[in-house]
């Protein structure tokens, strides 16, 4: 049996070719990772593996074992929110929030790696994402606060 | 009535579900769905439980528009109490109150008036019971935090659960209730947080996409080819015999794979082998002008006055030009989805439209059935801009469920959501004005042909022209749709409003007067001209005669009772146009959530842009060649402008809608900032295909 580690937890999977987007939804029950073009275009599954920001929807559970995968609802930490997460709320950067999860790891990987991106690299890192609903530049702002950067230089 | 919501006990607020209705610019619900009728007289709409929680209930679905809140807010405000005291029951033919259906931008001005006298009455009531309890009179007394208190000793009170401690009591919504005044709202009106935000950024919330019931299979819908295509043959012998699948169903037109998990069913379907038969005279979007033209049908005379011959006599000047624009995709972020399950003749459906009451009636019908059979809940909805009114993707759940004897699901595909879905009716419209040489208009011709087929109505909205004209005439037609048309944000009013404020500001390049200031002389409503002199103001807008080569545009617009202007400012990145900049003015009345208000118009901007620059649902015989986010392209958060909304509405006149009037002016503002900046006009859309 394979197992995988979701959100610090071991998970048996059901066979290495299984979509990893439908495990964590049908199989876990972890639908925070949304299904939205199942192409790998609108970033709404974006889950992080080891830290990295992954398209869940373009990927196998067996291409992800051995790694760690965190999805939206591994984020917050002992019951605190991570900064990305209370910086969406504090900017109310959402309307409908279908994509907000994907949107929130997708971020929260890029502050993985450089724990100070330019407004650009954050514009740059941010446009594999989609919303629809537009609430981009509260989108922007709302990373750039979780960077301690509110208001800084493009 | 509404037994579900009374359990517990408490003070239970009973009011009317009609609320008026059908009132005019909902008729727009009869003419699509027929669903105007409640079934019941009236509902439950606001409790305070026994341990004075406070649950608010209404059928309006929440789908990005911050209705939760916004309505929260409302009640907080009449019962005295901070935001996050009060719950929101949306959308769940069991609990809430009959309603038509979320369209319209009608959730604050109808069911937020609605709740605050539910609230304002709740009040009056706790009023009264504390009077007995203190032994004082009700001038005595206020309300406040929760509790109520002597004027003169605020140590002497109750809190409101101490008051309902083992109590039911039921009291009829007053109508003619004084409401709080605006100068003592202290939830209403400021910035408050989304109450569901919460939810939202930790994965809780649900969607329809999201709901998995106990033994619940994955369906996989054959889909036709292209629109009218007619099956003549199917094997379905190699998906029967795919790992996991339940059956196979064919039931009528609906053909269907049922497996355990939803690859399975996926897999399946593609070994369906299926025979069709197309229509052999498909139109393709190359055609689709002329066809507008041709096939308009049923003239609506929206606004007449005058004599155009006359006017176009007494003119200096005429202009005439054509506009066109082509069909739209919605584009939710969360395709459709349902869920059903039946408990012997009782129906349960999960699914995010935008009319679960609407769909109740059609469920019942379609299986003969009881209303109080059938239960519609409508979860968070991922994005609907009007789209989701419409919902056969229940229907289809309803019916598998019903053969496979187990709860099903079905949900779209991106492909299918876009294949499937409607579209905005695309239009051709033409225009022919006559005007002085200082700008006055004296004669304005519309004639819009909009692909609406059996929804002329969509076509009519905001055609009518707010510039006085002593001769006037605006005409819309009914044409012929190749593909399947819906609502959209706006209906046709964006469509309507491109064509005529890119007009006007031809007549202004052709008088050499400021867009502005053209405008201004035009307009009478002092409210116009308010939001246009405050947009302008706000912007920085310079009087200058067009093309000045600075790419700055401005349009109006007047959408479900508000009103709006835009400016917008461009620069140019590479090969294309970019948005740098958006400055509107908007007039919704009382503003109950200005933060809602203006993520509400910056969504509607943003959504025009992409509909102004990029979006075009192209098509070939019958079938969508856009079917995904591969070559349908809308705004991503580079492409995003800055904008700043302002807020001018008067807090004494009504509520309007704020969701979409935003979406309403832009795309004329962004084509006339393309002629500002580079002398060439755009008449047609998308506009980056024009400028490569």
């Amino acid at each position: 049996m394979l197992s995988v580690t979701v959100n610090g937890e071991e998970q048996d999977a059901p066979e290495a070719g299984r979509n990893l987007l439908s495990f964590l939804r049908f199989d876990l029950g972890l639908t925070g990772s949304k299904y939205g073009c199942g192409e790998g275009l609108c970033g709404a599954c974006t889950v992080l593996v080891d830290g990295q920001p992954l398209r869940a929807c373009m990927a196998t559970v067996g291409s992800v074992v051995g790694g760690s995968i965190t999805t939206i609802e591994g984020l917050a930490q002992d019951g605190d929110l991570h900064p990305v997460q209370q910086a969406f709320i504090d900017e109310s950067a959402m309307q409908c929030g279908y994509c907000i999860p994907g949107f929130i790891m997708t971020a929260a990987g890029l502050l993985g790696r450089d724990a100070s991106p330019s407004s650009a690299q954050i514009r740059e890192a941010l446009a594999e994402n989609m919303c629809r609903c537009g609430t981009y530049m509260r989108i922007q702002r709302a990373v750039e606060r979780a960077s301690g950067q509110l208001g800084g230089s493009a | 009535m509404i037994e579900q919501a009374k359990n517990g006990g408490g003070l239970i607020i009973v009011g009317e579900v009609a609320m008026g209705f059908p009132p005019p610019r909902t008729s727009y619900a009869r003419a699509a769905y027929g669903n105007t009728e409640p079934n019941t007289q009236s509902a439950t709409w606001l409790r305070i439980g026994q341990d004075g929680s406070v649950t608010a209930y209404a059928g309006k679905v929440e789908y990005g528009q911050g209705i939760r809140s916004g309505l929260a807010m409302e009640v907080a405000d009449e019962l005295r109490l901070p935001l996050d005291a009060v719950e929101v029951v949306l959308g769940d033919t069991d609990r809430t109150p009959w309603d038509m259906g979320t369209f319209g931008s009608q959730s604050t001005a109808r069911a937020g008036l609605q709740l605050r006298k539910a609230a304002a009455t709740a009040r009056e009531a706790l009023l009264e019971l504390a009077a007995d309890h203190l032994d004082l009179p009700v001038a005595d007394l206020t309300c406040a935090n929760g509790q109520v208190a002597s004027v003169q000793d605020s140590g002497h009170s109750v809190t409101y659960g101490d008051l309902l401690s083992e109590k039911t009591i039921e009291r009829d919504l007053v109508e003619d209730i004084e409401l709080t005044p605006e100068s003592k709202f202290t939830v209403m009106g400021t910035d408050a947080l989304r109450i569901d935000a919460i939810d939202q950024v930790t994965g809780k919330a649900t969607y329809s996409q999201d709901i998995i019931v106990e033994n619940m299979l994955y369906a996989a819908v054959l889909r036709r080819p292209s629109v009218d295509a007619k099956l003549l043959d199917l094997d379905t012998t190699a998906a029967e015999h795919m790992p996991g699948v339940q059956q196979v169903v064919r039931d009528n037109h609906l053909i269907a794979v049922l497996a355990e998990t939803d690859e399975q069913a996926e897999r399946s379907s593609a070994t369906l082998q299926a025979q069709w038969e197309e229509q052999e005279d498909r139109s393709s979007q190359l055609d689709l002008p002329e066809l507008l033209k041709k096939s308009g049908g049923d003239p609506f005379t929206v606004q007449e006055a005058g004599s155009l011959e006359e006017g176009f006599r007494e003119a200096d000047e005429l202009l005439e030009a054509t506009y066109y624009i082509p069909y739209v995709s919605t584009v939710p972020m969360e395709p459709r989805a349902a869920v059903a399950r039946w408990d012997g003749d009782k129906l349960t459906v999960w699914a995010g439209t935008q009319r679960p009451f609407g769909l109740r009636t059609e469920l019942a019908g379609r299986f003969e059935i009881d209303e109080s059979n059938v239960r519609v809940i409508a979860p968070e909805i991922g994005g609907g801009f009007g789209s989701k009114s419409l919902y056969p993707t229940a229907h289809e759940a309803a019916r598998l469920a019903r053969v496979a004897g187990r709860p099903v699901r079905v949900a779209h595909t991106r492909g299918e959501e876009m294949q499937w879905g409607t579209v905005r009716p695309a239009a051709l419209i033409e225009v022919k004005s006559g005007f002085k040489s200082d700008g006055t208009l004296v004669a304005w011709q519309f004639d819009a042909y909009h692909a609406t087929n059996e929804r002329p109505f969509i076509g009519r909205r905001g055609s009518d022209t707010p510039y006085t004209t002593p001769h006037v005439k605006v005409t819309t037609y009914s044409s012929q749709s190749p593909l399947r048309v819906g609502s959209y944000r706006s209906l046709g009013g964006a469509v309507n409003h491109f064509a005529r404020e890119v007009h006007m500001d031809e007549i202004a390049e052709a008088t050499g007067i400021d867009p502005v200031e053209l405008r201004l002389r035009n307009l009478r409503e002092p409210r116009f001209r308010r939001v246009l002199e405050s947009a302008a103001d706000a912007f920085g807008w310079e009087a200058k005669q067009p093309p000045s080569k600075r790419g700055v545009g401005v349009a109006i617009g007047l959408d479900v009772g508000s009103y709006i202007a835009t400016c917008v400012e461009l620069g140019v990145q590479g090969a294309e146009v970019r948005v740098e900049r958006v400055t509107a003015a908007l007039d919704c009345g009382l503003t109950v959530n200005p933060e809602g208000a203006k993520n509400q118009t910056e969504g509607g901007i943003v959504m025009g842009m992409g509909t102004a620059l990029y979006e075009a649902v192209d098509f070939q015989a019958g079938t969508v060649l856009t079917a995904g986010f591969a070559r349908y392209r809308v705004p991503r958060i580079n492409n995003a402008p800055q904008i700043e909304t302002v807020l001018v509405g008067d807090p004494e006149t009504p509520s309007t809608g704020a969701g979409e009037p935003g979406i309403v002016p832009i795309a004329a503002a962004i084509s006339n900032a393309v002629f500002d900046l580079t002398g060439k006009r755009q008449r047609e859309l998308p506009i980056q295909r024009h400028l490569r």
